[in-house]
Protein backbone atom coordinates (compact mmCIF):
# COMPACT_ATOMS: atom_id res chain seq x y z
CA UNK A 1 0.00 0.00 0.00
CA UNK A 2 2.92 2.42 0.62
CA UNK A 3 4.19 1.41 -2.71
CA UNK A 4 0.83 3.10 -3.94
CA UNK A 5 1.28 6.12 -2.37
CA UNK A 6 4.40 6.62 -3.94
CA UNK A 7 3.72 6.02 -7.21
CA UNK A 8 0.69 8.17 -7.00
CA UNK A 9 2.46 10.73 -5.32
CA UNK A 10 5.76 10.04 -8.00
CA UNK A 11 2.92 10.82 -10.53
CA UNK A 12 1.60 13.90 -9.54
CA UNK A 13 5.33 15.05 -9.21
CA UNK A 14 5.84 14.48 -12.80
CA UNK A 15 2.89 15.83 -13.94
CA UNK A 16 3.27 19.05 -11.59
CA UNK A 17 6.72 19.14 -12.88
CA UNK A 18 5.88 18.88 -16.60
CA UNK A 19 3.01 21.81 -16.65
CA UNK A 20 5.35 24.11 -14.85
CA UNK A 21 7.59 23.80 -17.68
CA UNK A 22 5.06 24.28 -20.70
CA UNK A 23 3.36 27.39 -18.76
CA UNK A 24 5.13 30.26 -20.44
CA UNK A 25 3.03 32.89 -18.18
CA UNK A 26 5.00 33.30 -14.84
CA UNK A 27 2.05 33.85 -12.77
CA UNK A 28 0.38 30.95 -14.01
CA UNK A 29 4.00 29.27 -13.43
CA UNK A 30 4.15 30.51 -9.85
CA UNK A 31 0.76 28.56 -8.86
CA UNK A 32 1.96 25.25 -10.37
CA UNK A 33 4.81 25.61 -8.90
CA UNK A 34 3.41 25.68 -5.40
CA UNK A 35 1.62 22.75 -6.55
CA UNK A 36 4.97 21.06 -7.46
CA UNK A 37 6.43 21.80 -3.51
CA UNK A 38 3.05 20.38 -2.03
CA UNK A 39 3.38 17.42 -4.14
CA UNK A 40 6.93 16.68 -3.28
CA UNK A 41 6.04 17.13 0.51
CA UNK A 42 3.82 14.84 0.43
CA UNK A 43 6.17 12.47 -1.89
CA UNK A 44 8.85 13.16 0.67
CA UNK A 45 6.11 12.23 3.55
CA UNK A 46 5.13 9.23 2.15
CA UNK A 47 9.46 8.44 1.81
CA UNK A 48 9.50 8.79 5.57
CA UNK A 49 11.08 11.86 5.04
CA UNK A 50 8.94 14.27 7.41
CA UNK A 51 11.45 16.39 7.78
CA UNK A 52 12.80 17.29 4.21
CA UNK A 53 8.70 17.56 3.60
CA UNK A 54 8.55 20.65 5.91
CA UNK A 55 11.14 22.51 4.52
CA UNK A 56 10.07 21.77 1.16
CA UNK A 57 6.75 23.09 1.81
CA UNK A 58 7.84 26.35 3.75
CA UNK A 59 9.80 26.52 0.51
CA UNK A 60 7.99 25.30 -2.14
CA UNK A 61 4.33 26.40 -1.76
CA UNK A 62 5.13 29.31 -0.04
CA UNK A 63 8.58 31.41 -0.67
CA UNK A 64 9.44 30.29 -4.06
CA UNK A 65 5.86 31.47 -5.43
CA UNK A 66 6.12 34.31 -3.42
CA UNK A 67 9.65 35.89 -5.21
CA UNK A 68 8.32 35.13 -8.14
CA UNK A 69 5.13 36.98 -8.29
CA UNK A 70 7.08 39.65 -6.42
CA UNK A 71 9.88 40.09 -9.24
CA UNK A 72 7.22 39.79 -11.85
CA UNK A 73 5.45 42.81 -10.36
CA UNK A 74 9.20 44.83 -9.79
CA UNK A 75 9.36 44.10 -13.26
CA UNK A 76 6.09 44.66 -15.23
CA UNK A 77 5.89 47.94 -13.29
CA UNK A 78 9.18 49.44 -14.41
CA UNK A 79 8.34 50.03 -17.94
CA UNK A 80 5.68 52.26 -17.80
CA UNK A 81 5.88 54.32 -14.62
CA UNK A 82 3.25 56.29 -15.00
CA UNK A 83 0.34 53.67 -14.34
CA UNK A 84 0.94 53.13 -10.41
CA UNK A 85 -1.11 49.85 -9.94
CA UNK A 86 0.73 47.01 -11.81
CA UNK A 87 -2.54 44.67 -12.25
CA UNK A 88 -1.75 42.14 -14.22
CA UNK A 89 -5.18 41.75 -15.57
CA UNK B 1 7.94 -0.87 10.04
CA UNK B 2 4.44 -1.83 10.44
CA UNK B 3 2.21 -0.56 8.12
CA UNK B 4 -1.11 -0.33 8.55
CA UNK B 5 -3.16 -0.56 5.18
CA UNK B 6 -6.54 0.93 5.96
CA UNK B 7 -5.40 4.33 6.44
CA UNK B 8 -2.86 4.83 3.75
CA UNK B 9 -5.66 3.40 1.73
CA UNK B 10 -7.48 6.07 3.13
CA UNK B 11 -4.89 8.90 2.21
CA UNK B 12 -4.93 7.46 -0.91
CA UNK B 13 -8.60 8.99 -1.65
CA UNK B 14 -7.45 12.98 -1.13
CA UNK B 15 -4.18 11.82 -3.00
CA UNK B 16 -6.34 10.84 -6.33
CA UNK B 17 -8.79 13.53 -6.23
CA UNK B 18 -5.06 15.74 -6.14
CA UNK B 19 -4.84 14.71 -10.43
CA UNK B 20 -8.02 16.79 -11.84
CA UNK B 21 -6.89 19.58 -9.29
CA UNK B 22 -3.51 19.45 -11.17
CA UNK B 23 -5.63 19.71 -14.74
CA UNK B 24 -7.43 22.62 -13.46
CA UNK B 25 -4.22 24.35 -11.88
CA UNK B 26 -2.17 23.65 -15.31
CA UNK B 27 -4.76 24.34 -17.74
CA UNK B 28 -7.58 26.88 -16.42
CA UNK B 29 -8.88 30.49 -16.21
CA UNK B 30 -6.78 32.24 -13.45
CA UNK B 31 -9.65 32.24 -10.74
CA UNK B 32 -9.98 28.38 -11.68
CA UNK B 33 -6.59 28.24 -10.88
CA UNK B 34 -6.25 30.02 -7.73
CA UNK B 35 -9.44 27.87 -6.73
CA UNK B 36 -7.27 24.89 -7.14
CA UNK B 37 -4.23 25.76 -5.76
CA UNK B 38 -6.65 26.62 -2.76
CA UNK B 39 -7.94 22.95 -2.80
CA UNK B 40 -4.77 21.19 -3.33
CA UNK B 41 -3.69 22.37 0.03
CA UNK B 42 -6.97 21.13 1.44
CA UNK B 43 -6.54 17.96 -0.02
CA UNK B 44 -2.68 17.40 1.06
CA UNK B 45 -3.80 17.98 4.77
CA UNK B 46 -6.46 15.48 4.40
CA UNK B 47 -3.60 13.00 2.62
CA UNK B 48 -1.12 13.70 4.98
CA UNK B 49 -3.45 12.95 8.23
CA UNK B 50 -4.64 9.47 7.87
CA UNK B 51 -0.92 8.79 6.66
CA UNK B 52 0.71 9.53 9.35
CA UNK B 53 -1.99 7.02 11.09
CA UNK B 54 -1.09 4.58 8.60
CA UNK B 55 2.76 4.61 9.01
CA UNK B 56 2.55 4.58 12.63
CA UNK B 57 4.50 7.90 13.41
CA UNK B 58 2.05 10.35 14.65
CA UNK B 59 5.11 12.66 14.34
CA UNK B 60 4.19 13.19 10.60
CA UNK B 61 0.88 15.27 12.03
CA UNK B 62 3.47 18.34 12.08
CA UNK B 63 3.68 18.84 8.21
CA UNK B 64 -0.13 18.64 7.98
CA UNK B 65 -0.42 21.21 11.02
CA UNK B 66 2.25 23.33 8.71
CA UNK B 67 0.37 23.16 5.55
CA UNK B 68 -2.72 24.29 7.31
CA UNK B 69 -1.40 26.87 8.34
CA UNK B 70 0.65 27.87 4.96
CA UNK B 71 -2.39 26.94 3.05
CA UNK B 72 -4.43 29.70 3.20
CA UNK B 73 -1.98 31.87 3.67
CA UNK B 74 -0.45 31.27 0.59
CA UNK B 75 -4.10 31.19 -1.27
CA UNK B 76 -4.47 35.15 -0.02
CA UNK B 77 -0.86 36.06 -0.62
CA UNK B 78 -1.90 34.74 -4.57
CA UNK B 79 -5.40 36.74 -3.87
CA UNK B 80 -3.43 39.66 -3.29
CA UNK B 81 -1.17 39.77 -5.63
CA UNK B 82 -3.94 38.73 -8.42
CA UNK B 83 -6.34 41.17 -7.49
CA UNK B 84 -9.14 38.23 -6.73
CA UNK B 85 -10.02 35.84 -4.21
CA UNK B 86 -12.91 33.90 -6.59
CA UNK B 87 -15.56 32.55 -4.00
CA UNK B 88 -15.85 28.30 -4.61
CA UNK B 89 -18.54 26.49 -2.96
CA UNK B 90 -16.75 23.05 -4.18
CA UNK B 91 -13.81 24.06 -1.58
CA UNK B 92 -16.23 25.00 1.27
CA UNK B 93 -18.07 21.58 0.64
CA UNK B 94 -14.79 19.50 0.69
CA UNK B 95 -14.36 21.18 3.97
CA UNK B 96 -16.74 20.61 5.75
CA UNK B 97 -17.73 17.70 4.81
CA UNK B 98 -13.84 15.80 4.05
CA UNK B 99 -12.50 17.61 7.14
CA UNK B 100 -14.55 15.81 9.82
CA UNK B 101 -15.08 12.24 7.50
CA UNK B 102 -11.37 11.90 8.22
CA UNK B 103 -10.03 14.13 11.52
CA UNK B 104 -13.17 12.41 13.38
CA UNK B 105 -12.48 8.66 13.29
CA UNK B 106 -8.48 9.36 13.22
CA UNK B 107 -9.40 10.75 16.85
CA UNK B 108 -11.11 7.97 17.46
CA UNK B 109 -8.21 5.69 17.35
CA UNK B 110 -5.73 8.27 18.91
CA UNK B 111 -7.75 8.43 22.07
CA UNK B 112 -8.10 11.48 24.60
CA UNK B 113 -4.83 12.98 24.89
CA UNK B 114 -2.63 15.48 23.62
CA UNK B 115 -2.57 13.65 19.82
CA UNK B 116 -6.33 14.24 19.83
CA UNK B 117 -6.10 17.97 21.00
CA UNK B 118 -3.52 18.25 17.41
CA UNK B 119 -5.84 16.68 15.52
CA UNK B 120 -9.01 18.67 16.11
CA UNK B 121 -6.68 22.11 15.76
CA UNK B 122 -5.14 20.59 12.80
CA UNK B 123 -9.24 20.18 11.46
CA UNK B 124 -9.75 23.22 12.75
CA UNK B 125 -7.22 25.12 10.95
CA UNK B 126 -8.18 23.52 7.77
CA UNK B 127 -12.01 24.64 7.53
CA UNK B 128 -11.38 27.81 8.77
CA UNK B 129 -8.60 28.19 6.26
CA UNK B 130 -11.22 26.73 3.67
CA UNK B 131 -14.19 28.56 5.05
CA UNK B 132 -12.12 32.01 4.45
CA UNK B 133 -10.57 31.77 1.48
CA UNK B 134 -13.53 29.83 0.39
CA UNK B 135 -15.37 32.56 0.45
CA UNK B 136 -15.37 35.00 -2.30
CA UNK B 137 -15.33 38.68 -2.11
CA UNK B 138 -11.95 40.29 -2.30
CA UNK B 139 -14.32 42.97 -0.77
CA UNK B 140 -12.42 43.53 2.19
CA UNK B 141 -11.25 41.06 4.93
CA UNK B 142 -14.76 41.74 7.47
CA UNK B 143 -16.76 41.14 3.87
CA UNK B 144 -14.72 37.84 3.04
CA UNK B 145 -14.96 36.31 7.02
CA UNK B 146 -18.78 37.33 6.83
CA UNK B 147 -19.56 36.00 3.39
CA UNK B 148 -18.23 32.04 5.32
CA UNK B 149 -22.37 32.03 6.18
CA UNK B 150 -23.75 32.91 2.92
CA UNK B 151 -24.25 30.24 0.55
Amino acid sequence: MTDVLIVVALLLVAGAATAAVLNRDPVRQALVLSFLGLALALLFTFLQAPDVALSQLAVGSAVTPLMILLTVRKVRRRPGDSTDKGRER
Amino acid sequence: MRADDGWLAVALVPLLALVPVLWRVSRGAPEDRLIAQNLSSLLGGLALLPAAQGFGRPAYVDVALVLSVLGPTGTLIYARFLGVLPGSRLVRRTALLGVPAIVLPLCVAAGPGRAMAKLLLIGALLIAGSVVTGAGGGRGRKAAADGGRTA
